[in-house]
């Protein structure tokens, strides 16, 4: 196995953000990173178009805020078919629930609720029998200052146990919104150590994690329903014009 | 007063890092924000146990020493770093050596520091 390749997987851009998908890529290139996923909330317009060079990669994402469970399956939806990396704006017990319940969420993003960690054993077993990832948000480490970051880190710390115990794939994501929040591998690494994260764990989660997450969304291209995939498109084409 | 002896000196680590910012921050509000950050995140005693000290800064990079079993702790106290003065910072680390001599060597020597307007025309 080579150097493992890192991926942050939560950066928005202008207009969700504050700067442009060519500035955040610059520093996150200089920073060694392989890939970022560019994932603006739902109601700031549509998902970005995913690109790809020689040594960087941008893929397309989406974090979808909903107010109600049903919203929230209408824009899984609407989205799925379009993008990489499909996120979901946590932080109610409703939405929680219902992202860690549908297998075409990939990353249930920061589900803490103030000083409830936001995940239970419940919502663990989900999470993990339908391959939703646990977001850990280090802007809210980064940024947070006194008594609203011990408690983030508290939650960090509970969400971090109860995900090892049952299994969940977790991503360490920066959560940026301009290119100065983009942090580093390294600091990542670093950062997540605070919360009782080892460095195996934490480089896992920034590569292999995300490598996963991209990988399946490749891998179901193809895919129709249970049992049923594309193996060649260039066969369903010549059946399509002989209809 | 005599100086201790190489074995009870405690042992150290250099962190080379770059200041990336639109403005030029000066060495003095770099002190002061890298110890109010660390003060922060880890507490007086964290940060005594850091030994954390800024031995050279200059265009926009230098050298951070710190306690060698907290080269962990110290990067994400650097990494908490947001703004200096109201300025928006982000700090990258290099590399970390156990001298001055190679951690200037090996990842300052010649390096030029990130900015973006001579990244854009490239792109």
């Amino acid at each position: 196995m080579g150097k493992p390749k890192f991926y942050d997987l939560n950066v928005h851009s202008k207009p969700d953000g504050e700067s442009t998908i060519e500035e955040l890529t610059a520093l996150a290139k200089h920073f060694g990173y392989s890939g970022l996923a560019i994932t603006n909330h739902s109601n700031t317009g549509v998902p970005s178009m995913a690109s790809r060079t020689e040594d960087f990669e941008i893929f397309s994402g989406i974090e979808i805020m909903a107010t109600s469970p049903s919203k929230l399956h209408g824009l899984i939806g609407k989205y799925r078919k379009n993008v990489d990396v499909l996120i979901v704006h946590g932080g109610n017990e409703n939405i929680n629930r219902a992202a860690v319940e549908s297998p075409n969420v990939d990353v249930l993003s920061h589900p803490q609720m103030g000083r409830n960690s936001g995940l239970n054993h419940i919502l663990a077993k989900s999470a993990s029998e339908n391959n939703v990832a646990i977001e850990f948000n280090l802007d809210a480490i980064i940024k947070g200052r006194g008594g609203r970051r011990a408690q983030t880190l508290s939650n960090f710390r509970t969400n971090l146990n109860i995900a090892r115990k049952y299994d969940v794939q977790v991503l360490l994501t920066s959560n940026a919104s301009s290119y100065f929040d983009l942090r580093a591998p390294r600091e990542m690494i670093a950062l997540a150590g605070l919360f009782g994260m080892d460095k195996d764990e934490a480089v896992s989660a920034l590569s292999l994690t995300a490598e996963g997450i991209i990988e399946r969304k490749r891998s179901k291209l193809g895919f129709i329903r249970e049992g049923v995939e594309v193996i060649r498109e260039d066969v369903l084409k010549d059946v399509g014009d002989g209809l | 007063m005599k100086i201790l002896p190489p074995t009870m000196r405690q042992r150290k680590r250099y962190l080379a890092f770059e200041l990336i910012s639109k403005e030029r921050i000066s060495r003095d509000e770099l002190i002061r924000e890298l110890f109010s950050s660390m003060g922060s995140l880890l507490g007086d005693v964290g940060s005594s146990e850091c030994g954390l000290r800024l031995l050279t800064f200059e265009d926009s990079k230098g050298i951070i020493q710190c306690a060698h079993t907290r080269t962990e702790q110290t990067r994400a106290s650097i990494a908490t770093i947001t703004d200096i003065s109201g300025r928006k910072v982000v700090i990258n680390v290099f590399g970390i050596s156990g001298t001055v001599a190679t951690a200037t060597d090996k990842y300052l020597k010649g390096v030029k520091v990130f900015n973006l307007e001579e990244q854009s025309h490239i792109n």
